[in-house]
């Protein structure tokens, strides 16, 4: 190896250690509020998916994660979940609240997702998400129309295939809470 | 059988409904400069999916082995930077050693794609969709047969409109825009392709 | 000495525009401005990381052996890119999440790298500052102006706000990828009309 390459890579490694050392710093600085960020959001995305709820407290089933709440009465109202699967361009994570005594669902939060914006983003919208709430668990039917009937859910004009994305991982979601939960069918 | 049709599937789905340059945005420098000519413009998309197909790779292995196992997410970048230029040089020595004609013809490219934001957005969008191994090298190569495709066909027509007669202030970059933005449209067509 | 500080800044506003100009960095360009919030926010990010790199590499230019210079010109903006990526997160979650995979990639903007190539390694560092402050705003306004008109065709609103009433039935194909590429060509076009008239 002559002077050169030495030389070459001297500069490299050192750009690269200092680079690396200023990095760690400022990942260490921001971590703990990116981590309150991601904790508030799940928090508010927990009381809305279980509007009932006065508190809850994380469980693990099966090695699935779990959010129970509870009213002031200390009885379970409800319980949600989150759940990821394919949308459109990327992965669509949400959290899906269900009230097992009623065997229905609460309402749905899309917590993150890389749909169109102006189309398949309008799944955060609550015209949308109002399609889930209060319906009985089983499998839906996304229709291009006004439902006419309880298992069908409305798409959104111009994004079907994001509306059904989101309803299977929500089918997905009912399974699992069923699984670890028994009732249902 | 099942598998195979996923990876199937990603592969269409890749080049198709989710072109990296005409929906995902990545890449339009090239797009815009590499694509006067049908010659260069494959050359340049033949060059590009080698490297994305060996980029997925790696940055897999580095992603999963390095990155995960010792907890070091802010790194990424960095490193991922460091792994597409390295990766570039040493195809690029790699070629001029072994195929003179090779080198002749993509040569030039190779510099280039260093920044081309199309390597560095597959790089990223791989952790970001937990792809395993097989389905990171598929998708790359599906990424750069997709950028292959779109910047041959807009070459094809940007060689058609030499002979057209263009406003004068919408010449060169203009109109190569617009144009891109009515091949968009069309791209969108496919996005019913597929359900999974 | 003023006047050429002065020179090196309104060059990157007008002259050498970046995006209507010199059309380069179209990625970040075309991608995120399909609000003007987001096109703003894009601006102000690349701003910081021009401004950050081209003072560093003004500053440690005779260190660096010229053959080694673009690896490390681009591992040192690679560096201020993660900074903003982890600050973003940290202090604005909602522009992060809508910026998502654009904030890494301003690694690999042309613009910035090309500005180091161009200009901060040649020329001393109160220049730099100048250059980065000209080429970043330039970027930045350009963004804006086009995210502002994508928005209020796309959806009737800007800054988020609702600027037309339900009356208007918007076009949806204004913030999808096809209006991205068809109206900046349309930009594009009119600043050329501009600037051969002015």
């Amino acid at each position: 190896m002559n002077n050169k390459t030495s030389g070459l890579i001297i500069t490299l490694t050192v750009i690269g250690i200092v680079s690396a050392i200023l990095l760690a710093f400022v990942y260490q600085w921001t971590t703990p509020y990116i981590e309150k960020h991601q904790a508030k959001a799940q928090e508010a995305a927990v009381f809305t998916v279980l509007p009932e709820a006065e508190r809850y407290q994380e469980v693990t089933k099966d090695g699935m994660t779990f959010f129970e709440g509870y009213d002031s009465a200390n009885s379970r109202v409800g319980v949600a979940m989150v759940v990821t699967g394919g949308g459109f361009q990327g992965n669509i994570e949400l959290m899906v609240g269900v009230d097992l005594s009623k065997q229905q669902i609460n309402t749905i939060s899309i917590l993150n997702h890389q749909e169109t914006p102006g189309l398949g983003a309008r799944i955060t919208e609550k015209a949308y998400r109002n399609n889930f709430a209060n319906k009985p668990f089983g499998e839906y039917q996304v229709v291009k129309r006004e439902p006419t009937d309880p298992m069908q859910v409305e798409a959104i004009s111009g994004a079907t295939i994001s509306s059904e994305k989101v309803t299977i991982i929500v089918e997905n979601a009912i399974q699992k809470i069923q699984q670890a939960y028994g009732g249902g069918a | 059988m099942e598998q195979f049709s996923q990876v199937l599937l990603l592969f269409v789905s890749t080049v198709l409904i989710n072109n990296f340059i005409l929906v995902r945005f990545l890449g339009i420098c090239p797009f815009l400069g590499v694509s006067k000519q049908v010659e260069t413009a494959f050359s340049m998309g033949l060059a590009t999916t080698f490297v994305m197909t060996l980029t997925a790779a790696s940055t897999w292995l580095i992603n999963t082995f390095i990155l995960e196992a010792f907890n070091l997410p802010f790194l990424q970048y960095v490193s991922f930077i460091i792994v597409i230029a390295s990766l570039v040089q040493f195809v690029e020595m790699f070629i001029r050693k072994t195929s003179p004609v090779l080198y002749k013809a993509l040569g030039i490219f190779l510099p280039l794609i260093t920044t081309n934001c199309a390597i560095l957005g597959l790089a990223l969008l791989i952790p970001l969709n937990g792809y395993n191994f097989i389905s990171s090298v598929v998708f790359g190569f599906g990424a750069g047969v997709g950028f292959t495709l779109a910047i041959v066909l807009m070459a094809g027509l940007r060689e058609g409109l030499q002979f057209g007669d263009v406003p004068e202030s919408l010449k060169g970059v203009p109109i190569t825009l617009i144009i891109a933005g009515i091949m968009a449209m069309a791209f969108m067509g496919f996005s019913g392709l597929i359900s999974m | 000495m003023a006047g050429q500080l002065i020179n090196d800044f309104k060059n990157g506003l007008w002259q050498e525009n970046p995006i209507f100009r010199l059309v380069i960095g179209m990625c970040p360009t075309l991608a995120v401005t399909n609000t003007t919030e987001n096109g703003l926010a894009m601006g102000i990010a690349t701003l910081f990381v021009l401004l950050s790199s081209e003072i560093v590499i003004s500053t440690i230019k005779k260190l660096i052996p010229s053959n080694v210079r673009i690896p490390s010109y681009i591992l040192i903006i690679a560096t201020f890119v993660t900074f903003v990526d982890y600050f973003l997160k940290a202090f604005f979650p909602s522009i992060a999440a809508s910026l998502s995979l654009f904030v890494p990639l301003i690694v690999v903007n042309c613009l910035i790298l090309g500005r180091q190539e161009a200009f901060a390694s040649k020329n001393p560092v109160h220049r730099s500052i100048a250059d980065a402050l000209g080429m970043g705003l330039g970027f930045t306004w350009a963004l804006t102006l086009l995210g502002a008109i994508r928005e209020f065709l796309g959806m009737g609103s800007i800054f988020g706000l609702q600027i037309l009433g339900a009356w208007y039935k918007p076009m949806i194909i204004m913030v999808l990828p096809a209006g991205a590429f068809i109206s900046l060509g349309i930009l594009v076009g009119i600043m050329n009309i501009i600037s051969r008239e002015g």
